[in-house]
């Protein structure tokens, strides 16, 4: 292997991500080659520097924080708890609609029911907007991150 | 109240049994890791502390979809990177439309805490060091700060981020070698203005 194939690889040479035959390979070549040798050993010197910088001080009130602002309960109950919510005002609507329509008959100007034009309120689009849960938790699930700065 | 011998799935499955008080424990075992680890990205300590409270909550949200396949860490640092790449990306724009509207908001210098015991001169190359790592591309960033402050493996970085192990490889060299670069550049005195800016 030439000196550039091996500076390719050094630093996953340095991170120990590499298969052994070819971490055998450049150890090899790091005996006998000081450029090399150099590179690596700048490399061990930045994580050194890198390693040294203070981590954050610890705040021993921070678990304490996040408990007191934690919502009732976990999201999928939340949902459910909203769906059987809307669910009981659907069946509430529809009921109410029938019930009326079974006892008067009562129509209004455009001869609908009443009733029913306010179920067709609802099922416009922009109504069920609503029942969108808003929530950007779901792309945590591709994993893929493609963000750019 | 931690027992070491409960996995972290076995907490998760607690929590959502009803026993929300136990998520303290997922709190307590990550929470220095994921301060840390938002620290790194954004070079701001007061900011960090802030996101990673905002990161456990919605952890705490989203606990039900978690799979449960031991992989919890990768779980979390999946919520942190997503956070801390939104507020990056929120501070680019504000800091393009205070730059717009002729402010300087960015000038001002992100918080850091109390230097430690070090000598001047010692903090002063901390300082130039943070600097140069905010100032690495976001990519090269979160792959070099995963790496190197929470020693994961390429394959779990891989989790974290989606990217393939060949990508991640590719990224921390590039990282390391402007690293090393811009160390030579600022021990001759010639730290680079120009790139200031991405900040
Ligand atoms: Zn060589």
């Amino acid at each position: 292997m030439n000196c550039r194939k091996i500076v390719r690889r050094l630093s996953a040479f340095q991170d120990g991500e590499l298969a052994s035959s070819l971490e055998r390979q450049i150890e090899m070549h790091l005996r006998e080659c000081a450029a090399c040798s150099r590179e690596l050993a700048e490399m061990n010197r930045l994580r050194e520097r890198l390693l040294r910088l203070p981590p954050p001080a610890a705040d021993p009130y921070f678990p304490g924080r996040v408990m007191a602002l934690l919502p009732g309960r976990p999201a999928a109950a939340q949902r459910l708890l909203r769906a059987a919510a809307w669910a009981a005002l659907f069946i509430a609507v529809f009921l109410g609609g029938f019930l009326l329509k079974t006892s008067a008959g009562a129509t209004d100007a455009d001869g609908r029911h009443p009733a029913a034009t306010f179920s067709s309120v609802l099922l416009e689009p922009q109504a069920f907007g609503l029942l969108a849960v808003h929530d950007d938790s779901l792309d945590l699930f591709n994993g893929g991150g493609h963000e750019q700065e | 109240m931690d027992d070491p011998r409960l996995t972290d799935d076995e907490v998760v499955t607690s929590v959502l049994g009803g026993r929300r008080q136990d998520f303290e424990v997922l709190v307590r075992r990550y929470s220095s890791r994921i301060v840390h680890f938002v620290a790194r990205m954004t070079g701001d300590n007061d900011e960090a502390r802030s996101i990673a409270q905002d990161v456990f909550l919605k952890i705490f949200v989203n606990l039900p979809y978690y799979r449960r396949e031991n992989n919890f860490s990768a779980f979390i640092f999946r919520i942190a990177r997503n956070m801390t790449l939104n507020w990056l990306k929120r501070r680019k724009r504000t800091v393009f439309f205070s730059r717009l509207l002729g402010h300087e908001l960015d000038r001002l210098p992100p918080s850091q805490d109390p230097p430690s015991l070090s000598p001047m001169e010692q903090g002063e190359r901390e300082q130039a060091l943070t600097r140069q790592l905010r100032r690495l591309p976001v990519e090269q960033r979160l792959a070099l700060v995963l790496k190197v402050y929470l020693e994961f493996s390429y394959k779990q970085i891989a989790d974290v981020t989606g990217w393939s192990v060949p990508k991640i490889e590719t990224l921390i060299s590039r990282a390391k070698a402007r690293l090393k670069k811009g160390i030579r550049l600022q021990e001759s005195g010639n730290e680079p203005v120009v790139e200031a800016r991405e900040k």
